[in-house]
């Protein structure tokens, strides 16, 4: 249970892949729609505690990158007497940084590209590895939450696994807010491990309620509050040899490297298997077990 | 056996109210809805509450209509009711929220509507400061500012403490610290004549106990005990307080070292500009200069301690205690080393630093001051020094011990009101009364040699019915009294 005086910490990683997100631009789901929602969502979250921390990510589908804290400096003009000085600093150097990577897209780039939410994943881990040990005379608890709108790519499961088992390690949930139907077991698996919150959000027209139900309660309060949980989930791994997503599979007995073929050694330890014991015993492929 | 220092304690440190929110209670619901038109209370107002409360504000914010009460207690395990049913207290104290005769809850649309102002940033109120049009030609930096904030600040405590004073305090700022019985006239015989012509004279004022607690203190439970003796000065000063608390909110929405201007504020805020000043809350280079800007004691208002607030290495721990109980502070403030003079025997005092012990007697000459043990320990770990802090826990146990058993050790006696019976002329008496009163257990403490018994308020009456059935049938000479 945390304390009183635990000051929040919160990486926001925002999937803005354009690919997807231009499938919705002239509906209710359109990115600015939803960056709306998100910004009274990041609004309330300051609002809680005058001294809880905030990053933005934005994971592209070529880049991930810091849109809050940034060195760019906005200037906006004055602010208006209406606006809370902090909300209205976030929010414009949100919304400035937004603008500056929608403008960065070139026309060429039409090919399409996973978001790479694996690589904001570390950066965030990073970043919270680096705030922890700036403030170590505060007790920080940090948190993660993934807007997330595209399908897994499973090319990146590796490292998406071991971002998952490092923000295990050092007691982060990550939680997801899925907006579009794409499949995304690996966050799945991501909020199942670190303990996370799991919301598909069916209506996006209430995407804000969504988020003040389900992502505001800060970490103290999971014990206290019922929040989401899943049913089921979907633990399904990727092979590492042809990046598929498969039931059932070989597994290497020395480092546990999932394959969808069999061969004679393992890639990624580079083990060789003794092929005499496994002849005719194990035609099963389901137990490619190799220990004697 | 009456031991009466305890009850002066206990009177005086409930009277140090640091909480603006116990103060809100009081208010009226005219006054709250009056008060939440502006978002910046609004929003202030939502962070004193607890976290729990923050949640269902947040969660009802959006809905505009009855939201049953069982839902509302299904939003968490049950086993957790009592807190929200305290989190649903404090809302209703509030007036943020209703409870209607079906048992169903509904948030003031007010509120509503303004806290979501302030999330959005919409409306037409200006509560967040409007800040100055034009440039000044005389601005000021943070590092200034803080400096012109502590160094005000400070001036009142110095002035409490008595140590050289260098300026003294406003007329009004004497009049708040009298009024708020940190600090008490001296002797309430100095002759008339001598009063008439030195209204506030100085030395009339002296430190009360209720005064070394409060130095004992952070700075903004501090700052926040002193306005709330200003609010509620507010009524004789011809005020409107629902206009003061917005006007102290706003000001714990401003940002440090930026200027705001005087113009949107109404003529109370205006007058108010002029008190706060002499506190050190706000700055203005000369009276009725068109921009004004907060310090860091006002923004930190509504945001809890200033310690986490100032960056500052320097002000945020200088106390070194060792488990010899032996302390070394890195201070030269004249401030900091009277208030540490008030527990600590000091034994030297260098350029930028004293040494002291903490002694049976210093302890003890400190808690005859009224201050608790646990004011004295949380002011050591509020200032641990850095280097302190990476310690766990904080304090040597030894030294937090040894003060708690002190504290303890005063305490040893307990007063309860009770009756002796004394003088039964036989043995087999005293042993029958004292066997029917051990019964329901109501001996507090007997001796049979002596024959003396004692008991209860609540089992005199038992007792003495008993006595006198028995001496209807023999005579016993039996006196009790009343002790």
């Amino acid at each position: 249970m945390g304390k009183d005086d635990d000051v929040g910490l919160l990486i926001l990683i925002i999937d803005t892949n354009p690919f997807i997100w231009s499938k919705y631009s002239n509906t209710n789901k359109s990115f600015t729609n939803v960056m709306e929602h998100l910004i009274v969502f990041i609004n309330a979250y300051l609002a809680c505690r005058h001294d809880n921390k905030l990053a933005v990510i934005a994971s592209h589908y070529n880049e991930s990158k810091f849109i809050y804290p940034t060195n760019d400096v906005v200037n906006v003009g004055p602010r208006p007497a209406n606006a809370y000085q902090q909300f209205w600093q976030v929010d414009n150097s949100l919304v400035n940084s937004l603008k500056q990577l929608a403008l960065s897209d070139t026309m060429e780039d039409k090919e399409y590209g996973y978001s790479m939410i694996s690589s904001s994943l570390s950066l965030a881990l990073c970043y919270i590895n680096k705030i922890i040990r700036l403030n170590e005379l505060e007790s920080i608890k940090p948190r993660i939450l993934v807007l997330s709108v595209s399908p897994d790519s499973s090319v990146q499961y590796i490292p998406i696994m071991n971002c998952i088992f490092s923000a295990q390690k050092a007691n982060i949930p990550i939680d997801v807010c899925k907006l579009f139907d794409e499949e995304t077991i690996f966050l799945q698996q991501a909020t199942h491990i670190t303990n996370g919150v799991f919301q598909n959000v069916e209506d996006s027209s209430m995407l804000l309620q969504y988020l003040l139900f389900s992502f505001l309660p800060d970490r103290s309060l999971k014990s206290v509050m019922v929040l989401p949980d899943q049913e089921q989930v979907d633990l399904r791994a990727s092979c590492f040899c042809h990046k598929k997503i498969i039931d059932i599979g070989y597994v290497c007995s020395v480092c546990l490297s999932v394959f969808c073929k069999y061969s004679t050694s393992c890639s990624t330890c580079l083990t060789n298997y003794s092929l005499v014991n496994m002849k005719g015993k194990y035609s099963n492929p389901s137990s490619p077990n190799l220990n004697k | 056996m009456l031991y009466i220092a305890n009850s002066t304690i206990n009177n005086t440190s409930e009277s140090i109210q640091g909480d603006v929110s116990v103060f809100l209670e009081k208010l009226s619901d005219e006054e709250f809805q009056r008060l939440y038109t502006q978002p910046a209370t609004c929003l202030a107002i939502f962070r004193l509450l607890p976290d729990l409360a923050k949640q269902f504000i947040m969660r009802l914010l959006y809905i505009k209509k009855e939201v049953p009460l069982e839902h509302i207690k299904g939003w968490c395990y049950e086993q957790y009711i009592d807190k929200v049913n305290e989190s649903l207290r404090r809302l209703y104290k509030l007036h943020i929220c209703t409870k209607n005769e079906n048992d169903e809850i509904r948030m003031s649309t007010v509120f509503q509507e303004n806290l979501n102002n302030a999330l959005i940033g919409a409306g037409n109120h200006t509560s967040f400061g409007s800040a100055s049009t034009s440039v000044d030609k005389h601005k000021v930096n943070i590092e200034f500012l803080d400096k012109h904030g502590t160094e005000q600040w400070e001036a009142v405590l110095h002035y409490m403490v008595g140590a050289n004073i260098r300026k003294k305090p406003s007329p009004a700022v004497l009049k708040l610290l009298e009024r708020s019985g940190l600090m008490a006239k001296k002797d309430e015989d100095v002759n008339d004549e001598y009063k008439v012509f030195n209204r506030v004279d100085i030395n009339e004022l002296q430190i009360t106990n209720k005064g070394f607690q409060f130095l004992l203190q952070d700075v903004n439970t501090q700052v926040w005990a002193f306005l709330i003796q200003y609010l509620n000065m507010v009524d004789d000063l011809k005020m409107d307080l629902v206009e003061v608390l917005n006007f102290l909110f706003q000001l714990g929405s401003l940002q440090l070292g930026a200027d705001y201007s005087v113009e949107s504020l109404t003529p109370t805020q205006q007058q108010m500009l002029n008190d706060l000043k002499h506190l050190g809350i706000i700055y203005q280079r000369k009276r009725g200069s068109k921009r004004f800007y907060p310090t860091r004691l006002a923004t930190s208002l509504t945001s809890g301690s200033m310690l986490i607030s100032k960056p500052s290495t320097e002000d945020s721990g200088f106390i070194i205690l060792e488990t010899n109980s032996r302390l070394y502070a890195y201070t030269d403030s004249p401030l900091q080393i009277s208030v540490l003079n008030l527990f600590v025997v000091l034994k030297a005092r260098f350029a930028n630093m004293v040494v002291g012990m903490i002694t049976r007697d210093s302890i003890r000459s400190a808690l005859n001051h009224g201050i608790t043990a646990d004011q004295i320990i949380t002011y050591l770990r509020t200032h641990a020094h850095p280097e302190m802090k990476k310690n766990m826990p904080i304090l040597p146990l030894t030294v937090v011990d040894q003060i708690r058993l002190w504290e303890m050790e005063r305490n040893r006696l307990k007063d309860e009101k009770s009756y002796l019976y004394h003088e039964f002329a036989r043995a087999e008496d005293f042993q029958e009364v004292l066997n029917y009163a051990k019964q329901f257990d109501i001996v507090i403490w007997s001796n049979i040699r002596k024959r003396m018994l004692v008991v209860t308020t609540e089992g005199h009456s038992k007792v003495r019915a008993y006595i006198k059935k028995r001496i209807g049938s023999r005579q016993s000479n039996m006196h009790k009294q009343q002790q």
